[in-house]
């Protein structure tokens, strides 16, 4: 099937029916949210980002839709990895679609404590988060903007999670997003995910004066966000041979399309999913096949990269 | 798209007891009955509140003290900034004859249809129950026009909402019933209309935290339907393949709890919901 199949693709020896994938922290809570992104076309679907234990995440408001995007401090809540291991094999029970794990620690060493729990339940890939914005002031600064660090949690997750891949989710909050792709590649990262959600950013209610967000700052993901991801992916591309999966802002075939032309292999989708549903997938997919047939193309992957012709 | 948030002044607050309370706002978006809006009371929390009534500009929110933020509510006084932004969720959408039952809670949530109902002149009858008078926002304006049931007999009959419920039932001439309360009584009344072929509606309450369909946390076992977008107004259909019906949910991490008792849930929104 795969043979004609032209969005089949592969990451990592992951083999996917297209290169659409649900992003991390989208309907990622429960094995039944997951499965309706499976449903509506998501080839492969991230569980909501994990640690060694529960956290609550921070009070109201925590996530704020905005005109043109969405800004969130959501805090990291999760059930804890084993928790987390329990619902991906709840998803496996009930659909066929790979899925990703999304893991973080507070400390190096923890990243792969956190690697080896999630391991046990044999997820396709296992993303490493190092660059939430939202916990800074507890975790100082970022993981994703240290060069060290990034090479250390990539050692220290690969000898954790053995033969599954290993992707580096990267923030472009770092001086060279390209030289710290190169670092995770270099210590065995199988993959790389850019980007994830930038600033932080702040709004203030004016009736109140006060910030909106309990967590006064957090993350900008959506629509005006896609330009930094298209362009991070491109230098990535540039830099290393290990695929990527780009994501940030995509909302349309043709957003999805630049990251793919930038260099992407796959590409995930999150904050459109708030004002589409996940509806979003299907056509998405349907853009990619038209575009495809109107440039008699066979196959996705004659297209990938192609904006790196000169 | 629903509203952003905007804080607004409260424009007036009346006391039913020290820890029940409706607060008015001016309105700003059309609600439903059975949606849901989200109240941010600033440096507190945010949290779903269904709407107990809208009327002559007004939105009226019925809260009941049951958890952090809702124990900050109590202290709020008129011209206090509080944020609202919704309306979320699917309401209910009620054919007449209808049965409208609201338990604990329940009753703030179903006033805004029972009263919506009236003024439509479609045929209802209403029944509340709670654990004594006191929980029973606006008692005095159903004398007549409601059933009242209370656990301990301090007004209307003694004994709770699924003790009467076959009585009514069973005199027939309904279209559908729409409820609000516990899970418990929910599972009670989907069983008792079933039994007799009855339609319905019922509003169910899970932790939710975004409250705008992306995180995925409010979503029932087994269907995935989300409290906050599906909901959390469901029918017949809707609870076909859930999983988690009467047992304990979600937490704010998002761990499903071990313990299978989720029937006795906290009303409102610092419980399961909120």
């Amino acid at each position: 099937m795969s043979g004609t199949n032209p969005l089949a693709t592969g990451i990592a020896g992951v083999r996917m029916e297209s290169p659409l994938v649900l992003a991390s922290g989208i309907l990622g809570v429960t094995a039944a949210t997951l499965g309706m992104a499976a449903d509506a076309g998501a080839a492969a679907v991230t569980v909501k980002t994990c640690g060694m234990v529960p956290r609550k995440g921070h009070p109201g408001p925590a996530i704020l839709p905005l005109q043109h995007g969405m800004l969130n401090a959501v805090g990291l809540s999760n059930p804890g990895v084993d928790a987390v291991a329990e619902e991906i094999r709840e998803f496996r029970r009930i659909r066929r679609c790979p899925v990703f794990a999304s893991i973080f620690g507070r400390t190096v060493p923890e990243f792969g404590e956190v690697a080896a729990h999630i391991a046990r339940c044999d997820p396709d890939l296992i993303e490493v988060n190092v660059s939430c914005p939202n916990v800074e002031s507890e975790f100082g600064l970022p993981f994703g903007a240290d060069l060290e660090s990034v090479a250390a949690i990539t050692r220290i997750v690969k000898t954790a999670a053995g033969s599954i891949p290993v992707s580096v989710k990267l923030t472009i909050h770092c001086p060279s997003i390209a030289r710290m792709a190169k670092v995770a590649e270099a210590n065995g990262a199988d993959a790389v995910t850019a980007i994830n959600t930038v600033g932080p950013g702040m709004l203030i209610d004016v009736g109140c004066g006060r910030p909106v967000l309990s967590n006064l700052e957090g993350g900008l993901s959506g629509p005006a966000i896609l330009p930094l991801a298209v362009r991070a992916v491109y230098r990535i591309r540039e830099a290393v041979s290990i695929p990527i999966i780009g994501t940030g802002g995509v909302a349309s075939a043709e957003d999805a399309l630049q990251l793919i032309m930038a260099g992407a292999t796959a590409v995930a989708v999150g904050t459109a999913i708030h004002r589409e549903g996940v509806g979003v997938f299907g056509r998405i997919r349907q853009g990619l096949l038209d575009h495809l047939a109107e440039q008699g193309r066979d196959s996705i992957d004659a297209i990938r990269g192609c904006a790196h012709a000169r | 798209m629903p509203a952003e948030m905007t804080t607004q002044p409260v424009l007036s607050v009346l006391e039913h007891g020290e820890s029940l309370k409706s607060f008015y706002f001016q309105q700003r978006f059309a609600v439903e009955p059975g949606q849901f809006v989200l109240l941010w009371l600033p440096g507190v929390d945010e949290k779903p509140f269904s709407v107990s009534d809208i009327a002559d500009g007004r939105m009226e929110i019925t809260v009941k003290a049951v958890g952090p933020m809702t124990r900050a509510m109590m202290a709020v006084s008129p011209g206090q900034r509080i944020g609202i932004r919704g309306p979320f969720g699917r309401g209910f959408s009620p054919v007449g004859p209808a049965l409208v039952i609201g338990g604990g809670c329940g009753a703030a949530a179903v006033r805004y249809l029972a009263r919506r109902l009236q003024r439509d002149h479609v045929a209802c009858n209403v029944v509340l129950g709670a654990r004594t008078a006191a929980d029973i926002p606006f008692r005095d304006e159903y004398a007549g026009s409601a059933t009242l049931v209370t656990e301990d007999g301090s007004i209307g009959h003694a004994g709770r909402v699924t003790d009467v419920l076959p009585d009514m039932l069973a005199q027939g001439g309904y279209r559908r019933a729409c409820a609000a309360g516990p899970e418990g009584m929910l599972l009670a009344v989907r069983a008792l209309c079933e039994a007799r072929g009855l339609d319905y509606e019922l509003s169910f309450e899970r932790y939710m935290k975004c409250g705008v369909g992306i995180c995925g946390h409010c979503a029932m076992d087994g269907s995935g339907l989300r409290m906050c977008v599906e909901g959390p107004v469901l029918g017949p259909r809707d609870l076909l393949g859930a999983t988690d019906l009467g047992r304990a949910h979600r937490d704010a991490t998002g761990a499903r709890p071990a313990s299978a008792t989720g029937a006795d849930q906290l009303c409102g929104v610092d419980g399961p919901k909120g």
